[in-house]
């Protein structure tokens, strides 16, 4: 028995302690320096905020160079397919060419006509106000956070808590700022709260992050009979967001009643995030 | 001429599966895959720690394993150090386990493997939970350690496949 107790610790102090020959640290010395940064982290000490900031820079570059051979296969598949396609079209486009001269004017006409109603239409639902387009430098999805990190941080003016959008839909808030980039936490996340308001009693509810694809509406008004296809909009309670950004449709889904964004969280490349005035960092 | 060869050629295999550690780490290559199935998602890296630490500690290392949980807090966005520990367990019960077993099989791997994963994820819950501000989804950390522990054999297989093509230093 007190051989077996023995062995027992012999075996852990041997995982803990022993080094080998080609490593330079125990595993318990960088257990020990690994819960010094996490605990340094959490608590924000301003020196290791900072060295966090560069870090984050640096890694964040790293990791847009590393995955661009990955990124340029899809573009190097489309264009092959592209070429196939293209030999393919022209020549049945040659046929149709001799046709659609002939109505080449009326198409034109309609055209120009089409395009000053779309005009019309999207100065309806522009968001006003200063903001910086952004490229989205990692969207890696994880089953902890929904978030993005965009290529515009301090140097761009941007500060925690200013709404993202995508076109003229939201998409998230600023979380986390560094000097050239930063996060932006999405709709879907666990942590995500929106005040929205919807329908046409203009009733107000919480959009709540699950992690899933759809967020959910909570804390609606009492007796509210959930109804599908209703627009959500901000309704920029919280003093964050400019009330009547457009974020999704209502789906009921059993007894809870979910959101389909409007902009898929999974599909991002550039955003654009809204530079309002803050009293404060919001967060 | 052929003996300079036969060295790179020996530190070029023993130093990739270091380099996919690090790689997964850094890059958006993840192993969370709902696009195609909503709560299929699994933790390669540990399964690579576990395996290679079991085996062959040498291939590894505890400082690049730390390392390659601290790019992985940057890069995913986690308090600093969370992803280092929760590594740097499933590399101690991985050296444990080397110290009192003599005969290795798949199915002694696979429960044994088990318990770092619990442990893993233990130790990532209860700092996440009461240290930091992240809201922790047990049913999401339930699925991806369900998923790591179910692919395990396979990786294990190809590890091992890739094993024999390894010319193995002398374990310390």
């Amino acid at each position: 028995m007190s051989s077996s107790r023995d062995d027992f610790g012999i075996a852990i102090r041997s995982a803990l302690l022993k080094k080998g020959a080609r490593q330079k640290f125990s595993l318990v010395f960088l257990l020990i320096v690994a819960l010094t940064i996490f605990f340094l982290d959490t608590y924000q000490f301003k020196f290791i905020k900072v060295t966090r900031t560069l870090i984050n820079d640096g890694i964040y570059r790293l990791t847009n160079i590393s995955t661009a051979p990955f990124k340029l296969l899809p573009k190097i598949n489309l264009s092959i397919k592209e070429t196939f396609l293209a030999t393919k079209e022209n020549k049945e486009l040659k046929i149709e060419l001799e046709k659609l001269k002939s109505k080449e004017f009326q198409v034109e006409f309609l055209k120009n006509q089409n395009d000053n109603l779309k005009k019309i239409l999207e100065s309806d639902v522009k968001i006003k106000g200063k903001s910086t387009l952004a490229k989205v430098l990692l969207d890696k999805d994880s089953p902890y956070l929904k978030s993005i990190v965009i290529n515009r941080g301090s140097k761009s003016d941007i500060n925690k808590g200013m709404p993202v959008v995508d076109g003229n839909y939201l998409v998230g808030k600023i979380v986390e700022v560094n000097y050239l980039s930063s996060r932006v936490l999405l709709l879907n996340d666990l942590n995500s709260r929106i005040p929205i308001t919807f329908g046409e009693n203009s009733a107000q509810a919480i959009l709540s992050g699950k992690g899933k694809r759809k967020p959910e509406l909570e804390y609606l008004p009492e007796l509210y009979v959930p109804r599908d296809g209703l627009t959500v909009f901000t309704s920029g309670k919280d003093g964050i967001f400019i009330p009547g950004i457009p974020i999704g449709k209502t789906e009921i889904d059993g007894e809870k009643l979910k959101v389909k964004l409007f902009s898929d969280p999974n599909q991002l490349s550039f955003v654009t995030v809204q530079l309002i005035k803050m009293k404060k960092e919001n967060f | 001429m052929a003996i300079i060869y036969k060295n790179l050629r020996e530190h070029i295999v023993n130093v990739i599966p270091l380099i996919i550690l690090y790689y997964l780490s850094i890059s958006e290559i993840d192993t969370h895959f709902s696009n195609f199935f909503e709560i299929l998602s699994f933790n390669l890296q540990i399964i690579i720690i576990y395996y290679w630490m079991l085996k062959n500690s040498s291939i590894l290392g505890n400082g690049h394993i730390f390392f390659a949980g601290i790019i992985n807090d940057v890069v995913m966005g986690l308090p600093l150090g969370i992803s280092a520990i929760s590594y740097l367990t499933v590399s101690f019960v991985a050296s444990y386990v080397r110290q009192v077993t003599v005969n290795i099989s798949l199915f002694t791997d696979w429960f044994t493997f088990l318990i770092a994963l619990f442990f893993s994820n233990l130790v990532y819950i209860i700092l996440a939970s009461n240290f930091s501000n992240i809201q922790v989804s047990f049913v999401e950390i339930s699925y991806n350690a369900f998923f790591t522990f179910l692919f395990y054999p396979f990786i294990w297989m190809i590890f091992n496949f890739y094993k024999k093509i390894m010319i193995l230093r002398i374990d310390d």
